[in-house]
């Protein structure tokens, strides 16, 4: 194992296996030497009848040429490494054998039966490895759609959220305080001339005032629940079934509590589910059931509706589950028509420490 | 005097309408988007002032500013009061390109102060111009960090106070007691200012703003963004 040393990047095209290196130089040296002078006695005894150096220079160049070809072989990532090892082992193999079959005189074609069985298992490696290596980078390449497309979807939904936020604060709160702002400025106006007046005046800011901190609290509803943040996804979601205008039956227990944004992204799922129970299903019960296993935190909402409910059919299922998707979670929809209506919903995820 | 009110929550509207009619103006239309402006801005002439929100439908960002631009492209000198729950300096420019005569721009908070907006309603009807103490206050700071080169660097602190209050569109009196100052000490800053502006002396109060909105339209012309 310490013959060489690993590099320090795999993959990288620099110069590994520095000892090898070394070996190999002083090999070639070696053998150039060897086969030198034997070519020179050779020549010396004055030139005649066979080459047979020719041999010894074979017998000198195997271990070279196979040294080479291993150390090329290695050099690949370690993904590849193997099959450039295979390739390169084959290729060298391939190679004596020419060689041999050159020095032996050309003697009819032999060689093309062992050349051939090393291409027919190296094509085969090739093969396998073409189709793990695709199969791989498909998955990879899925991946990344899927994490595009979520981290856009999740950019959307927020840039919207905050648009409506800005809306309804306009339209709501804000206005409402510019009427309070007016009927008092108005009150005021009159107080000389038309006290008579002011009496209804001041009610009304009084009435408008309060709209407005209604309208307030019902975006801040909107915006993270008090409720949610005070007793977590499961009481959250007691809550919302507690005031929705049809029975609605809870089973099943959260052992502890889901990250934050998680949380807020289920709990939005089910008020739309219920939104749409109330709305659309014409039910009469509904159930919710909420678990937590193997990583997974799943939520189920049903009712015995009239069923019939399609994902892009004004239901707002849509942004909540592109809500959903951006922590990796899905939503599954079954609703025949006739009902009844049931909505999935998973989301990968892990609990923090459990109820105290 | 004939008043149209374009505005689309109905909650304003309606207060506003109240309000204007509870000080003897006659309020001749109340219209909720562009497309209603322009009819009655038709039907019911004479007009004596517009009074219309930034925000309107259909897409609720800049309609009214876009519409009012329209209204007076169409009746020059018209006179439009341009109301909207913020303000933008960007918006006093755009709405001021074309001349500064009878146009206001106000914070609709500025409602609440019956007298002082009724009252403002009068000068834009007759000519004048209003601009919202935010945005003088946001040109003047502007101003200030920006350095003293141009005509309102030569100002002393006193002098762009006075100037910040007169762009608000207050009389003389209401400068003197809203800075503890005599009347006679207001006069003085004022001809300062007229003079270090090369503006002429002029009793029209309407003058008085321009001398901010000369700068106002410097800038625009020079192309600086609207920053705050």
């Amino acid at each position: 194992m310490s013959a060489y040393a690993e590099p320090a990047r795999p993959g990288h095209p620099g110069r590994p296996y520095p000892r090898w290196r070394a070996l190999l130089r002083f090999e070639v040296a070696l053998s150039v030497l060897t086969g030198g002078g034997l070519t020179l006695g050779w020549a010396l005894t004055g030139a005649h009848g066979d080459f047979w150096p020719a041999w010894v220079w074979f017998a000198l160049a195997v271990p070279v040429w196979f040294q080479g070809s291993v150390m090329w072989g290695l050099r690949p990532p370690r993904r590849y490494r193997f099959l450039a090892l295979h390739t390169s082992v084959s290729f060298a193999t391939a190679v004596m054998l020419l060689a041999i079959w050159m020095l032996d005189g050309l003697h009819s074609s032999w060689p093309v039966w062992p050349i051939l069985g090393l291409a027919v298992p190296l094509a085969l490696h090739y093969w396998l490895a073409r189709g793990r290596s695709s199969a791989r980078e498909q998955q990879l390449a899925q991946r990344v759609d899927v994490l595009t497309r979520t981290r856009r979807g999740a950019l959307d939904t927020q840039a919207a959220e905050l648009q409506r936020i800005e809306r309804d604060l306009h339209d709501g709160a804000q206005a409402r305080l510019v009427s309070v702002a007016m009927s008092l400025g108005l009150a005021e106006s009159l107080l000389a001339s038309k006290p008579a007046e002011l009496p209804g005046l001041l009610t009304e800011a009084r009435s408008t005032a309060l709209a407005a901190l209604d309208d307030l609290r019902t975006l801040m509803r909107g915006i993270q629940p008090p409720v949610l943040a005070d007793r977590g996804l499961e009481g959250a979601i007691r809550a919302l079934a507690l005031d929705v205008a049809v029975p609605v039956l809870m089973s099943g227990n959260l052992p502890g509590r889901p990250p934050v944004p998680v949380e807020s992204a289920v709990y939005f799922t089910v008020a739309e589910c219920l939104a749409n129970v109330v709305k659309h299903s014409g039910a009469t019960s509904a159930w919710i059931d909420l678990r937590y296993g193997a990583g997974l935190l799943s939520v189920t909402v049903g009712d015995n509706g009239r069923g019939g409910a399609r994902p892009g059919a004004g239901t707002g299922l849509t942004g909540v589950e592109r809500r959903l998707e951006s922590f990796d979670g899905i939503l599954a929809l079954t609703s025949p028509a006739g009902g009844p209506t049931v909505v999935t919903m998973e989301v990968p995820c892990e609990l923090s420490s459990p109820k105290t | 005097m004939r008043v149209v009110i374009a505005e689309d929550l109905a909650l304003l509207r309606d207060g506003l309408a109240r309000l204007l009619r509870a000080h003897d103006f006659e309020v001749v239309a109340e219209v909720g988007d562009p497309a209603e402006l322009a009819r009655a801005l038709v039907e019911q002439q004479p007009v004596d002032v517009v009074i219309m929100d930034v925000r309107m439908p259909p897409t609720f960002t800049n309609e009214g500013l876009v519409a009012a631009i329209e209204a007076r492209a169409r009746q020059p000198g018209l006179p439009v009061l341009v109301l909207s729950q913020y303000v933008e300096q960007l918006y006093a420019r755009e709405l001021m390109q074309d001349g500064t005569e009878g146009v206001g721009y106000l914070l609709k908070d500025r409602v609440s102060d019956v007298l002082t907006f009724v009252d403002a309603v009068r000068r834009v009807a007759a000519g004048g111009t209003v601009l919202d103490p935010q945005v003088v206050q946001a040109l003047l700071s502007q101003h200030d960090r920006r350095g003293t080169a141009g005509p309102l660097g030569r100002l002393s602190a006193r002098e762009r106070e006075v100037m910040g209050l007169m762009a608000e569109g207050r009389s003389n009196a209401a400068i003197a007691a809203s800075m503890f100052i005599t009347g006679k000490a207001v006069d003085k800053h004022i001809n300062s200012i007229f003079m270090k502006l090369d503006l002429p002396l002029d009793a029209d109060d309407n003058r008085r703003v321009l001398a901010v909105l000369r700068y106002l339209q410097d800038s625009t012309s020079a192309g600086h963004p609207g920053r705050r």
